[in-house]
């Protein structure tokens, strides 16, 4: 847990250091320069072994990037999502490879892709900042093929002018007017200048996007700009996190990608739903159909084989999601929703090892996936082999409620893509569930309840 | 193969059709196979599916098979073997995957000796497994862990298609004592191939229906195997599963069922020609897709408050639980926030409309005889 401390103090380091850049003139040190000054920690190999401890170390940053709180938080999962590219002068830099313009498409065509992947019932739209101006690249929609053509197509048009946060914001927020209250307005920027030339006053725009309840996240490119981090921190509620600047390359796209899993609702945002009070939808679940000979589509008209059948109409709609044309039922595929639910229902972490436990429960193999753990034989004396900080010492991870040990590659397997645990799955006797119940401990986990239920 | 310089053997694993994993999820569900026994027994299936998993061995000898049990109350590996917890092995070695007390095979001369292999710890395991079960395992749950099989079976895929060529190394020490000669292209060919290029797929042998408690992790595990493309082929043997066909579909493998005693007789026959080419041979293949209506897909979802299978639910907003009426008290279930239902909820589409009726009812109702007066214009 000296790791999870660590994690804190960073944090604290980062706040601090937006605090300063957005106050206070004073300025403590950056988490990038804090990366760039530390040195391995390889001075723990006191038999002379560095193999064990790179490996360590590296099953310790895998596991760092697991280690998040599972807490069930209420997220917004039906978002309307903006995206607006900074489309100036500056993307020519060639600070990021091959240069900031390039790998932004890149990365904007991946961000698009994993966020429907994230967010099936979500929106999105693509804006540019170009010539002083903000530009519509693409219009709001749920088709990521949409999006991704039109980012594409961006290649061949060449970054020039000064952006415009204000004309940006102002685009974002008209384009977000619309959109219904129980779902996120958000706006995403992807800032490579290192000024806004605006039309106007630009903290008017930022108390209208206050108003509009719309969310800005901000990814610099360059440098930390006050702006931005007023921008962000006044429309998430006092929240900084959402202001980052790009270090490099692999740290660009793991913020664009950060953005991609649902925001959470905070009290304020709750407050509002109350008052909106639109909460219950109804829906229907179509199974598709195919069809020897083509009939018309109720939504357009077309000749069609095969389609959606409307769960209460029968009328015929080919593409999903989509609202009902005959009834005002809206029709979408229950593996949509489904691809959300391990947000509601994350996996509990899965706890350390210690030599001892794994002599206890005298574990060989993975339960997942059967590769075999080094053994525990070099004796009792306490010179069993040291690993990193933030790594299981036997290598071995364990899942508390269903008692199975697990390799490094399976908890991030199951952490990361499965959501499931495969021990709880394959076993209806769960001896941390008989355990916590036989004590009265009412605390249950969201997988433990499926099973149980 | 024969050839003995190195260089045409690096050209030749190059241009070979990639290794293939092949993981067999048998549901050993008792209760859907007592059913199934005047048509189709247990061991003849099971025969069947021996020959089927040689034919895959056979193909290419870097391919590798799994195989599964999901059953009644746990979902267990038949093969590899896995170690029996709280046995200590003395050596602590790999190979024991196939060493247990089963493993001192009668050598049979007339058998090659991978098949002998997977066959005989398939049929030990599975009746360790059957003869394990207890009573009230049996009467507590008359369905089957599918879930958790393919959740084993997806980490177990993973730790094979993305590991390096030593994990698989490990994994195919299963045939290092018995045929020195299978290993030696095992190895080459997972050291030339690239991570990954290996293709792997699942195949589900399913008996049961659905256990709705189990939707959610099935359709993690469903997403999952279409982040990983690997297809999940589903054969049902006997009920059909609704969850299993959404499994299918989503990632883009065969689902086929055989229920008459006709197509049970021809197991070996279903299992051969529609779920033995892998995924690289099927982009050059008509695919099977069933008799009659066999495209259609049931998409229906699971609610959360009783389990049922519904086509029309209520969703709440915020955490998109599905729920098959409106929650009573106007809380949801599962996030707890407070529910009103929508405008276009099942309330103001109803009241509506009866007033209009109930007006032309009070209209029509002064003329008397109602069955003489609609007849009129016709």
């Amino acid at each position: 847990m000296a790791d999870s401390e660590n994690e804190y103090s960073d944090d604290e380091i980062v706040t601090g250091k937006g605090r300063a850049a957005a106050s206070k003139p004073k300025r403590a040190h950056a988490r990038w320069e804090n990366l760039a000054t530390k040195t391995h920690d390889l001075g723990d190999a006191a038999d002379g072994n560095i193999e064990g401890v790179l490996g360590g170390i590296e099953e310790a940053n895998k596991r760092r990037r697991l280690l998040k709180d599972t807490t069930p938080l209420q997220r917004g999962i039906i978002r309307h999502t903006l995206l607006v590219l900074d489309l100036s002068i500056a993307m020519n830099e060639k600070d990021l490879r091959p240069t900031r313009y390039l790998l932004t498409i890149t990365n904007a065509v991946n961000f698009i892709r994993e966020y429907f992947e994230q967010n099936p019932i979500s929106q999105l739209g693509i804006l540019g900042m170009r010539e002083g101006i903000a530009t519509r690249v693409s219009d709001m929609s749920g088709n990521p093929n949409d999006h991704i053509t039109a980012v594409r197509n961006l290649r061949s048009l060449e970054p020039k002018g000064n952006p415009s946060l204000q004309n940006a914001l102002e685009m974002a927020r008209a384009a977000l007017y619309h959109t219904p209250s129980h779902g996120t307005r958000e706006v995403v920027i992807i800032l490579g200048a290192l000024l806004t030339s605006d039309p106007g006053d630009i903290h008017d725009t930022i108390k209208a996007c206050i108003k509009d309840r719309v969310r800005v996240s901000i990814i610099g490119l360059a440098a930390q700009m006050h702006i931005c981090a007023e921008i962000c921190r006044k429309t998430n509620a006092g929240d900084e996190s959402c202001y980052n600047v790009a270090v490099d390359e692999v740290h660009y796209r793991e913020l664009l990608m950060g953005i991609t899993t649902p925001p959470v609702m905070r009290a304020t945002d709750t407050e509002m739903q109350k008052r909106n009070q639109a909460a219950l939808l109804m829906m229907g679940f179509p199974s598709r159909v195919t069809e020897d000979k083509a009939t018309l589509c109720a939504c357009h008209g077309q000749l069609t084989r095969g389609g959606y059948l409307c769960s209460r109409c029968r009328a015929k709609v080919c593409n999903l999601p989509a609202t009902c044309p005959t009834r005002d039922l809206t029709l979408i595929l229950s593996t949509h929703l489904a691809r959300s639910y391990h947000h509601l229902f994350p996996l509990r972490n899965w706890v350390e090892v210690s030599w001892q436990r794994a002599r206890e429960q005298n574990s060989t193999q993975c339960f997942g996936c059967l590769a075999p753990f080094p053994p525990a034989h070099e004796g009792a004396d306490g010179s069993l082999p040291k690993r990193a900080e933030g790594a299981s010492e036997s290598s071995r991870y364990e899942c508390e409620t269903c008692q199975n040990h697990f390799c490094i590659d399976c908890d991030v397997f199951c952490h990361e893509v499965v959501h499931n645990c495969p021990g709880c799955q394959s076993s209806a006797h769960l001896p941390g569930v008989e355990v916590e119940e036989a004590n009265g401990n009412g605390h249950v986990d969201g997988e433990a309840m499926e099973t149980g239920a | 193969m024969n050839a003995v310089d190195a260089t045409s053997r690096s050209i030749e694993a190059d241009t070979g059709a990639p290794p293939s994993l092949l993981t067999v999820i048998l549901d050993t569900n008792p209760h859907a196979w007592n059913l199934l026994a005047p048509s189709l027994p247990l061991h003849k299936a099971l025969a069947s599916l021996l020959v089927f998993l040689n034919a895959h061995l056979a193909i290419n000898p870097a391919n590798q098979v799994a195989v599964l049990a999901s059953h009644v109350e746990r979902a267990e590996w038949l093969y590899p073997t896995p170690p029996s917890r709280g046995h200590q092995q003395v050596n602590g070695d790999v190979d024991m995957a196939n060493g247990g007390p089963v493993q001192q095979p009668p050598d049979e001369a007339n058998k090659y000796r991978p098949f002998a292999a997977v066959e005989r710890a398939i049929t030990s395991n599975l009746q360790n497994l059957l003869a394990t079960t207890t009573k009230a395992a049996l009467s507590s749950t008359p369905t089957t862990m599918t879930a958790g099989a393919l959740t084993l079976a997806l980490s177990h895929t993973s730790k094979l298609t993305t590991a390096g060529p030593t994990s698989t190394q490990t994994a195919q020490s299963s045939f290092n004592y018995s045929d020195p000669s299978s290993n030696t292209s095992d190895s080459r060919a997972a050291g030339s191939s690239a991570p990954g290029s290996s293709t792997s797929r699942i195949l589900i042998l399913s008996t049961s229906p659905d256990n709705s408690a189990q939707y959610i992790p099935t359709m993690n595990a469903i997403f999952a195997a279409q982040r990983l493309s690997i297809p999940i082929d589903v054969l049902t043997l006997a009920s059909s599963s609704t969850f299993l066909q959404q499994a299918a579909d989503a990632t883009g493998g065969i689902h086929l069922s055989s229920t008459t005693p006709t197509s049970h007789a021809g197991l070996l026959q279903t299992l051969m020609l529609a779920f033995l080419p892998d995924p690289t041979a099927r982009q050059s293949l008509i695919l099977p897709s069933g008799e009659g209506a066999g495209k259609s897909v049931d998409f229906r979802a699971a609610c959360f408050c009783h389990r049922r299978i519904v086509d029309v639910g209520f969703v709440c907003s915020i955490c998109l639980s599905i729920f098959c009426e409106p929650v009573p008290d106007g809380t949801c279930l599962t996030c707890g926030s407070h529910l009103a239902l929508a405008s276009y909820g099942r309330k103001p589409a109803v009241v509506p409309r009866k007033k209009k009726k109930r007006k032309r009812v009070v209209g029509e109702g002064e003329t008397p005889g109602s069955a003489g007066g609609t007849p009129a214009p016709g």
